[in-house]
């Protein structure tokens, strides 16, 4: 009797856990189905937004002002005073959206079209090739690796004053051509390396030089190259020797053979001595070109030559309470000097020195508001005998600029 | 003199230029342990305000980034670890 209770106490419990199994997976199918179907929703929103490996951003820089100038120009004992004032200062006003376009991990294609004082142009436009560990190749219209400054400071989003040093940005060329560019690690120290070859400079007929020719004007290629050293294990300081090799004639003419000669230094040091970080940059630029004769703009049956020097320096220290609290660490205060020495004797030469102090309210990383106040000082050292000496200039600008990072 | 002055300045360029290839060569191209060991935040911190003020690793996307490190790599020549571990830390 007993047995036959246990057998049917086993029977009732196969019953009933058949029923809730059959129950569960009722339910299961019911649930398994609204959740299949959300998953393969969620599944194909998915697909519309997962990273492909390629990718096109737009960033670049926005940079607008004002400027109020009081030039005064003395000439043969007579000064003359003049007072302007623009909305915006013409020579720092851009508005350049800068494409990258990336394919995978391997190329970068970086365009950068500018709305400046040059009605529309184009700053670059090239395709780099990440090579191998070390080697970036980089193809197209670029600018050359002479000095720090007009590749990696010139920004109005970077640059802590409202203009650029003068001389120093003029004095590096952009081009077309081919480049050769990297970092290495070197124990506690790292160098880099940038070589282009490049179409290169053109003599112009009053002795300055013009450049980003996409014919070459003569056979001759020039090569630019820097090297840099930080010799730092935090990257603190770094250190650049930089040259321009190349002709710079025009094939075929007189001046075919002339040749031309540069050599920049740049430093770069920074310091966080609490609560404040100090930046100190500083580039100096050394131009020589052939001596050759040029037409007379005053007897085009004559002719003259100069001795084709240039020499432009800057040195740049800015100041940022980052420790500070408040409204305080968004302040920057920066001082600069610079010098532009440009031949004598020729149509265009003067010696000229700038000091520039600055204010800047960062609004964000990559906002700033500027207040800058530059001092000018022109004195001409131009040909008399050519009509071209203009006396001296005294110049004092007050900048209020507000630049962005797009 | 301007020329021997420039001959002068040639000559030390490439002497220094070839010192530096050959310390280099020595050396071997690798980074110490002390530079290995560092993390994305510290790179970002000591790289980027070289040129620039800091940036926020919220101002872009993940995939901005990657586009980003590449171009700040030709800006800034930093070395492939610099760049990769940067990019990780910003991507975060």
């Amino acid at each position: 009797m007993s047995k036959l209770n246990k057998v049917f106490k086993i029977t009732v419990c196969i019953f009933l856990f058949s029923l809730c199994q059959t129950k569960i997976s009722a339910q299961q199918v019911v649930v398994d189905s609204s959740v299949l179907y959300r998953i393969a929703e969620l599944e194909k929103q998915v697909s519309y937004k997962k990273s492909g490996e390629d990718n096109l951003l737009i960033v670049g820089v926005a940079t607008m002002g004002f400027a109020a100038y009081k030039t005064t120009n003395t000439l043969n004992g007579v000064s003359s005073i003049a007072k302007t004032n623009s909305f915006p200062d013409a020579d720092n006003f851009e508005f350049s959206p800068m494409f990258l376009w990336r394919h995978g991990k391997d190329f970068l294609m970086e365009f950068e079209p500018s709305f400046n004082n040059n009605g529309l142009s184009v700053n670059w436009a090239d395709v780099s090739w990440f090579a191998a560990p070390g080697l970036i190749v980089r193809a197209g219209y670029f600018v050359l690796p002479f000095g720090t400054y007009a590749k990696r400071e010139a920004a109005g989003w970077i640059d802590k004053l409202a203009t650029d040093p003068i001389g120093i940005a003029d004095m590096t060329p952009t081009d077309y051509g081919i480049e050769f560019e990297g970092g290495l690690p070197v124990g506690t120290m790292k160098i880099n390396y940038d070589l282009a070859l490049t179409n290169g400079n053109q003599l112009l007929s009053d002795g300055t030089l013009t450049s980003g020719n996409i014919v070459d004007n003569n056979n001759n290629k020039t090569i630019t190259g820097r090297l840099g050293f930080l010799p730092f294990s935090n990257s603190s300081l770094e250190l650049g020797v930089s040259g321009m090799f190349g002709k710079v004639g025009d094939q075929g003419s007189a001046a075919q053979g002339a040749s031309g000669n540069l050599y920049a230094f740049d430093l770069n040091y920074i310091k966080n001595v609490s609560p404040f970080l100090i930046n100190i940059k500083s580039q100096y630029n050394i131009q020589n070109i052939s001596r050759v004769n040029f037409i007379s703009p005053v007897d085009s049956s004559q002719t003259y030559t100069f001795n084709n020097h240039t020499t432009s320096f800057f040195a740049q220290c800015s100041l940022r309470p980052v420790g500070a609290n408040g409204f305080l660490k968004n302040l920057e205060l920066a001082g600069r000097y610079t010098t532009f020495n440009t031949p004598a004797n020729s149509t265009f030469g003067s010696n000229q020195y700038t000091v520039a102090v600055g204010l800047d309210y960062w609004l964000s990383w990559r906002t700033v508001f500027k207040i800058t106040y530059e001092s000018f000082t022109g004195n001409s050292t131009a040909s008399k005998s050519l009509n071209a000496f203009n006396g001296n200039t005294a110049a004092n600008t007050i900048y209020v600029q507000f630049s962005i990072q797009l | 003199m301007k020329k021997q002055q420039i001959r002068k300045m040639s000559v030390i360029t490439v002497i220094l230029f070839c010192l530096t290839i050959i310390v280099t060569s020595m050396i071997g191209c690798k980074a110490s342990q002390v530079v290995s060991q560092k993390t994305g935040v510290q790179l970002w911190t000591e790289n980027c305000q070289r040129c620039h003020n800091t940036p926020s690793p919220s101002s872009f996307s993940a995939e901005q980034w990657e586009t980003i490190g590449m171009h700040m790599q030709t800006r800034a020549l930093l070395t492939n670890e610099e760049r990769d571990k940067i990019v990780e830390f910003l991507k975060q």
